[in-house]
Formats: structure tokens, C-alpha cells, sequence
């Protein structure tokens, strides 16, 4: 598990950069998805909305599709979407290669970072909340 | 039985319906018959029936009778295809699974597309699959349609178009020609438009003869080129592909497949084979592949993931049950055929249209066709000057036992007193020369 990245419930990763926060799902996201066949990019200059309880499409940064299953990748963070990964078209597999890295998803630069990273947790509350789903 | 199930009486199993609703008395039906008796009865009321099977009919219009070979019938009669359910499990199901690869592999040939779908419900619901698919990958909202188009094509689009909110615009045509008015188009492209859609043949029968213009605009602005087709023509036309056609829709009924009642009909559906393309085309794929040792072929279900019974309310595939028996008739009718088959029945049909169109013009009061244009296998007909409501004409012709065409006026009043009327290779020339020297009694007939 990563340190100093922040973790959602559902499985993304935030790690900031800057004024930007570059986002992916987590190692435990894509083994549970099993082999990624394909990943739906959100288009950049979307507005996304940190993701609540009763989810919206304004919340959706777009999808992981797996042989199995296809599963929405939410966004950790409100803002505008700066930068979509492009290779993940040609190269889904990455997701589950290197999730942290070369399998990043997009980078947002977030509206209201501060307030919002307190609905995130750190390395070890998610390795703790892991815990629990097992 | 009551004992069995544990219950005193027949009335305590209805103990959950209020009383004042029940019905207290015995339904007003007839004394009950027996097999026999029931066969005789039904066997009577279907002789009111005039199927136009039995009579010589010109109908068309979006279902058209063709020959359809006795083996073609024989091998999809065959239970294992009759009564066979979606192949969600390959291992028990390769015979339909190939069965429908074949069908999509013959279509992508007929279309020159290289991704095809294994059916949808018909070509109107294939129209409206097709618009909201222009609509998810341009994320625009308009979607522009020849003014003279099915009405019920029409209104099934309009109903698909309803949920995502998505303008349907319809495009002019010229008076002469029928041909679609090329600045309309352009100037309705301007407007954010997500998908063009032409008809070739046009539902009118004549052939649109500038679809790589409205391609190269169409393809310019950014939008998607739609065409929806009759395939039995594509045994003389040039297929869609081969003209910019991103997503090609149309009636496979002529395929192998009977008009009875108005259906079974069955949807193609066709698109480019570009990702951002197939991952947004409706409809389920089957895929051929290879055993996990390498060595046998095998076909299954590809890209199941996006359909509904996976992914729910995202998904982008909402038909999880398709028509696959008539698509299992389609591939046995192409097959059965095969390019030069296909390409004879093409120019028989378009031969006794011709045929017709000529014999009948030359008829005094009637015109035909009313465009100026090359047509395929149907024609409009006009009755103006004869001062005869075409309803009217039909029902002097039903008379004499001949099935006329398509009243247009009440869709297209700006036609006047048209019909549409069909042609296939069952007319043979002198089915059409009755045709006309009938038609010559009834229109002098009434000078």
C-alpha cells in the first residue's frame, strides 16, 4: 500500500501533484476485477463532484471493464477533469500491471481540496478498512 | 388435488380476494368442446381470412415476400434452433453460437462493414439503437432523418428518442428527384448534429444517388453517416461501406423469413470496426476463438460486459434478447444463396419494378414513378388525374382480386393520390400485365 496517497471506499487512489491530483483504483480494485480489457476515459474539462453517498453522474470519471465485470471509477475529489490517460486505450492492462503508476486514470485539480481530502483515508486506514472486507 | 395441496375447498384459494370483487357466477363462455370440435371452429374462422399469399398482391412498404427455399425452412424448423434460449452458456450451445457468427459474418460481407450484431427486434428499433449510439459517442443531441421515411420507422425513432432527450430533424427532398436537399443537410450539420441518417433504397423505392456527398459532409462536421437498407438489394447496389457508412441499420426479413401478420421482422445492425465505435454499438456480439489448448475452434459471447444483465442501468446494450431464429433463417437463406443467387434475385426484382413503372405510366391518368430517379424493387404510383382517391382504386382493384399499394397521402399529402407499390421475383411478367390491364379497366372505366 502506497504511503502518502489518499484512499476512497470504492477502491481509488488520489495522489497529489502540485496543484493537480493524479487518481487510479488500487491494487486491490484490480484484483478483484481480474483482467482489464478495456477503460472508458472521461472527456477532459468535465466537472466532477467528490463522491457521496447517493451517487450522481457527476461523480462518474468514467469505467474499468474486466472480462468479467465493468465497474465505474468514481471520483475521490470535486473539480475539473486537466488530463485523461490516453495510453489505457491501447494498453487497458496496465490497470493491472501498475496500478499506482502507469496505470493512473486522469488528473483532476480539485475545487475544494482541503475540506475534501477529510473523507479520505490515508495508507493505513484504508489497509484497515481492507481488513474489514475480508 | 385440493387434498394434495392442503386445502379444504376450491374458494380457499381465493380467500386473498375481497369479496365484493369476486365474480358469482360462471364466466358467459361457450360449452366446452372437445379437440375436434375446437379444430372445426377455429379452422372455420381462419377461412374469413384472405392471406394475400393467395392473392396477387404489391404490397411492400418495409416487408417484402420473397421465395423462400424449402431447406432454408426445413433447417430452422429444426428444435434445436426453435426452441434453443440465449447462448449465455457456450459449452452447450455451440451449434446457435456458429449458427449466428455465420449470419453476422454474412452481413458484414453484404454491408462491407466488419462488425455486425446478431440481431436486433427490427429495422425500426435498429433506427432508433442507431441514433442513441450516434448520440453516446459524438455527446451530441440531434439526429437528422429524410422527410420521407416509413411512418412507422418514424415513430419508433421518435419514441427511442424520447428518454435521452434527443432532437429528431427531418431533411427536405426535391420535388423532381426525391433526392435529399444536400444545403438543408449542411446547413442542419452546422447545429451540433450527432448522426445523418438516409435511406437507400428510400422508402419511396428510388435510390439516393448522392451518399458520398452527404458522407464527406456528414464525416466533415464531426457527425456519424447512418444507412438504413433493404438487403436483398445489396445483390446489385453498392454496399453502404463502401460509401462512408460508420453504422448500417435495415429489414433482414427478405432474408429467409415469411411477412405474416407483420413480422417476424429482424434488425441488422452494422457498424464500423473502430473500438470507439463497438464499444457503444448495442446488441450482442458472438465472437469466434480458439479452445484454452489452442486447438479447436470455438465461438461464445464477446463483449457481454456492457449488456444489461452485467452492468444495469449503465449499460449500452439494452436488447438481451434478439431475434435469433430470424437471423438463423437469414444466415440459412444467404448461405442457401450465396453472391450470385443473391445478385439474381436483386435484378429480377428491380427488372419487374422497371417493368411495371413502364406499363403502368403508360396507362392515361397514372404516373409512374413520380421521382425522377433510379429505383430498385418499389415505385410510387399516382392517381391524380384520374380524379380517383387512390383508396378507391385500391378497392376497385381488391375487387378483382389484386392487392394494391401503400396509400401515401395521409402521411405525405404533398404525394397527392399516391401509392407504393412492390415488386419481387415472385411477379412474373404476367402477374404485372394483369396488373396493368386492370388497372386500364378501371381507370377507363370510369371516363
Amino acid at each position: 500500500m502506497p504511503e502518502g496517497l489518499y484512499y476512497t471506499r470504492e477502491h481509488e487512489w488520489v495522489k497529489l501533484e502540485g496543484n493537480l491530483a493524479r487518481v487510479g483504483v488500487t491494487d486491490y480494485a484490480q484484483d478483484k476485477l481480474g483482467d482489464v480489457v478495456y477503460v472508458e476515459l472521461s472527456e477532459v474539462g468535465k466537472q466532477v463532484k467528490q463522491l457521496a453517498e447517493s451517487k450522481a453522474k457527476e461523480m462518474e470519471l468514467g469505467a474499468v471493464e474486466s472480462i468479467k465485470a465493468v465497474s465505474t471509477v468514481h471520483s475521490p475529489l470535486s473539480g475539473a477533469v486537466k488530463e485523461t490517460n490516453a495510453t489505457l486505450q491501447e494498453r487497458p492492462e496496465l490497470i493491472n500491471t501498475s496500478p499506482y503508476n502507469e496505470g493512473w486514470i486522469c488528473l483532476i485539480e480539485p475545487r475544494a481540496l482541503e475540506a475534501e481530502l477529510k473523507n479520505l483515508m490515508d495508507a493505513k486506514a484504508y489497509a484497515e478498512y481492507l481488513k474489514g472486507l475480508e | 388435488m385440493l387434498r394434495e395441496i392442503g386445502v379444504a375447498s376450491i374458494d380457499d384459494l381465493f380467500v386473498d380476494i375481497p369479496e365484493k370483487i369476486r365474480l358469482k357466477r360462471p364466466l358467459k363462455l361457450p360449452q366446452a368442446m372437445s379437440e375436434l370440435e375446437v379444430k372445426r371452429h377455429m379452422k372455420a374462422m381462419l377461412a374469413k381470412n384472405k392471406p394475400f399469399t393467395q392473392m396477387l398482391s404489391f404490397l411492400g412498404g418495409g416487408a417484402w415476400s420473397h421465395y423462400i427455399p424449402s431447406h432454408v425452412r426445413a433447417l430452422t424448423q429444426r428444435s434445436e434452433f426453435v426452441t434453443s434460449y440465449t447462448p449465455y452458456q457456450p459449452e452447450v450451445s455451440q451449434g446457435m453460437l456458429q449458427t449466428l457468427f455465420e449470419y453476422q459474418s454474412m452481413v458484414a460481407e453484404l454491408v462491407e462493414l466488419d462488425v455486425v450484431n446478431a440481431s436486433m427486434y427490427d429495422w425500426a428499433s435498429a433506427l432508433g439503437e442507431a441514433a442513441l449510439m450516434c448520440a453516446r459517442i459524438t455527446h451530441r443531441k440531434r439526429f437528422l432523418i429524410p422527410k420521407l421515411i416509413s411512418p412507422g420507422r418514424r415513430a419508433t425513432l421518435q419514441t427511442y428518442a424520447v428518454g435521452p432527450g434527443l432532437e429528431v430533424a427531418e431533411i427536405g427532398y426535391d420535388r423532381k428527384t426525391g433526392q435529399l436537399d444536400l444545403s438543408q443537410i449542411r446547413a442542419q450539420l452546422k447545429k451540433d448534429t450527432a448522426g445523418v441518417y438516409v435511406e437507400n433504397p428510400s422508402y419511396l423505392g428510388f435510390l439516393e444517388t448522392q451518399v458520398e456527398e452527404i458522407a464527406n459532409a456528414v464525416h466533415k462536421a464531426g457527425a456519424l453517416f447512418v444507412v438504413g437498407v433493404n438487403p436483398i438489394s445489396l445483390g446489385l447496389l453498392k454496399a453502404p461501406g463502401d460509401y462512408g457508412a460508420d453504422i448500417v441499420v435495415g429489414e433482414g426479413q427478405p432474408l429467409g423469413n415469411p411477412v405474416s401478420f407483420g413480422g417476424p421482422c429482424l434488425g441488422i445492425f452494422a457498424c464500423r470496426s473502430e473500438m470507439k465505435l463497438v464499444r457503444q454499438m448495442p446488441g450482442r456480439l458472438i465472437g469466434m476463438t480458439t479452445t484454452l489448448d489452442g486447438g479447436k475452434r470455438g465461438y461464445c459471447m464477446a463483449l457481454a460486459t456492457r449488456e444489461q444483465y452485467i452492468r444495469r442501468e449503465q449499460a449500452t446494450s439494452n436488447i438481451c434478447t434478439n431475434n435469433s431464429l430470424c437471423a438463423v433463417a437469414a444466415a440459412f437463406y444467404l448461405a442457401s444463396l450465396g453472391p450470385q443467387g443473391l445478385r439474381k434475385v436483386a435484378e429480377r426484382c428491380a427488372a419487374n419494378a422497371s417493368y411495371a413503372m413502364k406499363k403502368l405510366n403508360a396507362i392515361h391518368g397514372l404516373e409512374t414513378p413520380i421521382f425522377d430517379a433510379p429505383h430498385f424493387n418499389e415505385f410510387s404510383l399516382n392517381c391524380d388525374d384520374t380524379h380517383m382517391s387512390i383508396e378507391k382504386l385500391n378497392s376497385k382493384l381488391l375487387k378483382r382480386g389484386i392487392q394494391g399499394g401503400i396509400p401515401l397521402r395521409g402521411e405525405f399529402p404533398e404525394l397527392g393520390e399516391t401509392g407504393l407499390l412492390c415488386t419481387t421475383e415472385l411477379h412474373s411478367r404476367e402477374c404485372i400485365d394483369h396488373l396493368a390491364k386492370t388497372l386500364k379497366e378501371i381507370v377507363g372505366g370510369k371516363r
